[in-house]
């Protein structure tokens, strides 16, 4: 490097101390939220698509302060959807639904709101404070994890179905293997071979799963809504919690945060895992570590809210790691993010951090800075958003029908996503019905389909001999132990309430997950 | 008198009807929207390339007509050209990008294929030009052609079967005649140099720009061995990569020479702009002119380099046509072609 790092993190502060920069940070702050709260009928690669013609034209770091100020608030607005609507958010948000959801209708859906904007807030913060620590030591971590070890992570992540099971492990199995299953529709990429395509051309890229989880939990939200009459604060409960309390919790949880945006961090980093299991990883570490989150998660515990949201936008920074220090995009709008840079004359990679490291201090200033100020228009905005969920039921069933099939015709533009949502709204709504886990049916379709490139990848490179790397050992060990100790949490707090005057209320309680 | 009159009053007919024909078709275009369907997500080279396309070529169509893009991607872009073939109408304002593969899909007969290349109305296309260059990574000690021959099980990294790079991975091997090679596949575009850093895949095709920009290291530190490079068209040097050998100088047969150049035909044509059949003639000229004159901009020109990293190459609807009535290989050169296009073992070269 030739000049100091100090030097950089100060030049790159300077570099944004000009009017037309921070305009163009706020312009982006402003269009990344909107992005995060119209209803996933906008996706970030979209805005990038569109703005990128425009922004090479600019200055570069008046550009660079567009595209970070738009893409680092758009998880932090996305939580609304779940909360207030039962409606999985974009990918990253999804688990968001699993409590954010029940804490909505428990008439808490304000103090859901607020732990979600804090927690994302903090998250997309230290994923910042990580992307400015990690520049001398990124290139190990990746070189680190190649497939079989992350066949293993991956593996480590299908045990949580223990945990997204609830009381019903059989029932969890069930679907857990029906949603591996359906992450074999589609052609394999391993071999070429159409597995249950049967000639239709929709099918020769398998099923979306956003637009099954959206179909899976949206539908069966908007029905119970239809069924019982009644908007999702109209419940017949008193309403209580504020904005504030979620800070509050978010602050007291403030371990909670650091170790979820870190588990953020760490997927954004290592490449090919991706915003489609970073929510449900995190979910999933909260639930097996949380004391007593055996009997509170998947009922509205606002732990289930701040794990997925703070890991979410942790990601961004680890995203930007990657992106930045070694050059490979982390998926389409990093991809479009190292275009821009190209077009300026910066090669992202090594030679960026030798020659432009101030440049990537900007970036790193940029995303604390539109971070904190996505985080407060989001509380600004929580309190309109709120209102919502007190609009009666006659107007607000249609809203949420008109949302899902925006949301599932936004992913594809394909007609028949629409008819694929219904179809699975209803299996959801029957799912539901007949206390079929379905966090654990999604967790099956995100992994599925990793779990089988990674090991097909470990076996085809080498052998058997990947089972006897000492990082996949390590890895093995703790994912047997973690998976063991949470098993045995379970079995112990399922006899603690069998023997609990509340075991027959808990049992009769509906699940929500 | 009465014939000059004549002679006068039937040119003044004829110009009018002249002036009328054009403003007629000046003016269809005039409020209008044209669609530009890709078969691509968002942001995706494809993408990037419609995208310097529409902001120039609005200006090249009487009318100025505005110009909206829409996303169809899947299928390796047959979702997109069966959309343009079987539901568009061919009013001339529906133009299609799909990836530049469904050609071949249609050729090999693969299934979910419901179009005729040969019906389509090609505009032209920006990326007629390709240049894949083979290496192994220099630990792996295979620092020329013999020693990969000599090689059994080299393991060659590609994104999935089917895929370009995939493709072009087993055609130098193919050609090469490599002892029982292994094709890893599942990984992205870089994650496969990733892959190739730490040791899981000893071996992988790349474009050369591509390459250059992503992975300059390889060349500065020499971290890489180079083995050959495929020309796309024969005969159009690499600056960079011009001293490594073309790949058809290792083909032992004609079936092989004829199995390369199928490859070569299909990726010479690039990704092609089309409209549907049937579209009217007129507006299809002014489409492929507009198309011309869009290429030859040079601030178009520009942009596309910035937007897409590589230099434009630009091929003619007519050259696309004419490669298209071309591109009828015999049969026992498409079954070669399909095994490699395959996950099965490799045809005898």
């Amino acid at each position: 490097m030739e000049i100091s790092l100090f030097d950089a993190a100060a030049k790159g502060f300077l570099n944004l101390l000009h009017l037309k920069v921070l305009l163009a940070m706020l312009l982006g702050v402003s269009i990344g939220t909107f992005t995060a709260v119209a209803p996933q009928g906008l996706g970030m690669p979209l805005v990038y698509a569109i703005a990128l013609p425009i922004v090479i034209k600019w200055e570069p770091i008046t550009g660079i302060a567009l595209l970070i100020g738009a893409s680092s608030v758009s998880a932090i607005c996305a939580a609304y959807l779940p909360i207030l609507f039962g409606i999985p958010g974009g990918s990253g948000s999804q688990a968001t639904v699993l409590d954010g959801y029940p804490m909505g209708k428990r008439g808490e859906g304000r103090r859901a709101l607020g732990a979600s904007f804090m927690a994302g807030g903090m998250g997309c913060l230290i994923g910042t404070v990580t992307l400015a620590l990690a520049i001398p030591a990124t290139r190990p971590l990746i070189y680190l994890m190649g497939s079989p070890e992350l066949f293993v992570v991956m593996l480590w992540g299908l045990s949580m179905v223990a945990v997204l099971a609830g009381r019903r492990p059989i029932k969890g199995l069930i679907a857990a293997a029906f949603g591996l299953l359906l992450a074999t529709v589609g052609q394999q990429a391993q071999s070429g071979i159409m597995r249950f395509v049967f000639d239709q051309p929709y099918l020769l890229d398998g099923i979306s799963i956003s637009i099954i989880a959206l179909a899976l939990f949206g539908i069966p939200s908007a029905l119970d809504l239809a069924l019982t009459k009644l908007g999702v604060e109209q419940q017949p409960v008193p309403l209580k919690g504020s904005l504030f309390d979620g800070v509050k919790d978010t602050l007291r949880e403030w371990w909670l945060v650091v170790r979820c945006s870190f588990v953020g961090v760490w997927v954004g980093i290592v490449p090919g895992l991706g915003s489609q299991v970073v929510d449900w990883l995190a979910y999933g570490h909260a639930a097996q570590s949380c004391k007593g989150a055996s009997q509170s998660f998947g009922r509205g515990d606002v732990r289930g809210v701040i794990a997925p949201e703070s890991a979410n936008d942790a990601k961004d920074g680890g995203d930007l790691v990657t992106t930045l220090l070694l050059g490979f995009p982390q998926g389409v709008v990093t991809a479009l993010f190292i275009v821009a840079l190209l077009a300026w004359g910066y090669l992202p990679g090594p030679e960026m951090v030798k020659k432009n490291v101030d440049v990537i201090y900007s970036v790193v200033w940029l995303q604390g800075i539109a971070g904190i100020t996505g985080t407060l228009i989001g509380f600004f905005l929580a309190a309109q958003l709120a209102k919502l969920a007190e609009v009666r039921y006659t107007f607000m069933v249609p809203i949420m029908f008109i949302f899902i099939l925006m949301g599932a015709f936004s992913v594809n533009r394909d007609p028949t996503d629409l008819l694929v949502v219904v179809a699975f709204g209803i299996l959801g709504y029957f799912m539901r019905r007949f206390a079929y886990p379905r966090p654990a049916m999604i967790l099956g379709l995100v992994l599925g389909d990793l779990m089988e490139k990674y090991l097909y990848r470990s076996v085809a490179s080498y052998g058997f001999s990947w089972l006897t790397r000492p990082a996949v050992v390590v890895l093995l060990i703790l994912a047997s132990t973690s998976f063991v100790f949470t098993l045995r949490g379970r079995l112990r707090a399922k006899q603690k309430a069998s023997s609990s005057p509340l075991s027959g209320a808990l049992a009769g309680a509906q699940d929500e997950s | 008198m009465r014939r000059n009159f004549l002679v006068v009053f039937s040119l003044g007919g004829l110009l009018i009807v002249v002036a009328e024909v054009a403003n007629a078709q000046g003016s269809f275009y005039q409020g209008k929207t044209i669609t530009v369907i890709a078969g691509t997500e968002p942001g995706g080279t494809l993408d990037m390339r419609i995208k310097s396309l529409t902001h120039f070529i609005r200006k090249y169509i009487p009318g100025e007509p505005t110009i909206v893009t829409e996303y169809m991607p899947g299928a390796g872009g047959r979702k997109a050209a069966n959309y343009i073939y079987r539901v568009a109408r061919p009013d001339g304002l529906t133009i299609a990008s799909p990836v530049g593969g469904f050609l071949m899909l249609a050729v090999l007969k693969e299934p979910g294929v419901e179009y005729d290349i040969s019906k389509f109305i090609y505009l032209g296309a920006p990326d007629g030009v390709a240049h894949y260059v083979f290496h192994s990574r220099k630990e792996a000690g295979l620092s020329s052609v013999e020693k990969l021959r000599a090689a059994k099980g080299v393991r060659i990294g590609a994104q999935a079967v089917g895929h370009t790079i995939y493709v072009v991975g087993r055609l130098f091997a193919y050609i090469f005649a490599l002892k029982e090679p292994k094709f890893v596949t599942g990984y992205s575009g870089p994650e496969i140099d990733l892959a190739l850093q730490r040791g899981e895949v000893d071996a992988r095709p790349n474009l050369a720009d591509t390459l250059l920009r992503r992975t300059p290291e390889f060349v500065e530190k020499g971290l890489m061995d180079f083995h050959s490079i495929l020309e796309a068209p024969l005969g159009k040097k690499h600056p960079h990569f011009s001293y490594l050998p073309e790949i058809s100088t290792f083909a032992r047969s004609e079936r092989t020479k004829g199995v390369l150049e199928m490859f070569r035909a299909s990726r010479t044509i690039g990704g092609p702009y089309i409209l549907p059949p049937g579209t009217p003639k007129d507006r299809a000229d002014i489409l492929k002119e507009a198309v011309r004159k869009t290429f030859n901009d040079p601030a178009y020109q520009s942009e596309y380099k910035k937007l897409v990293g590589d230099d434009l190459a630009p091929v003619t609807g007519q050259e696309i046509e004419t490669a298209i009535k071309a591109l009828k290989p015999d049969v026992e050169v498409i079954e070669i072609y399909k095994k490699i296009v395959g996950a099965g073992p490799l045809p005898a070269p």
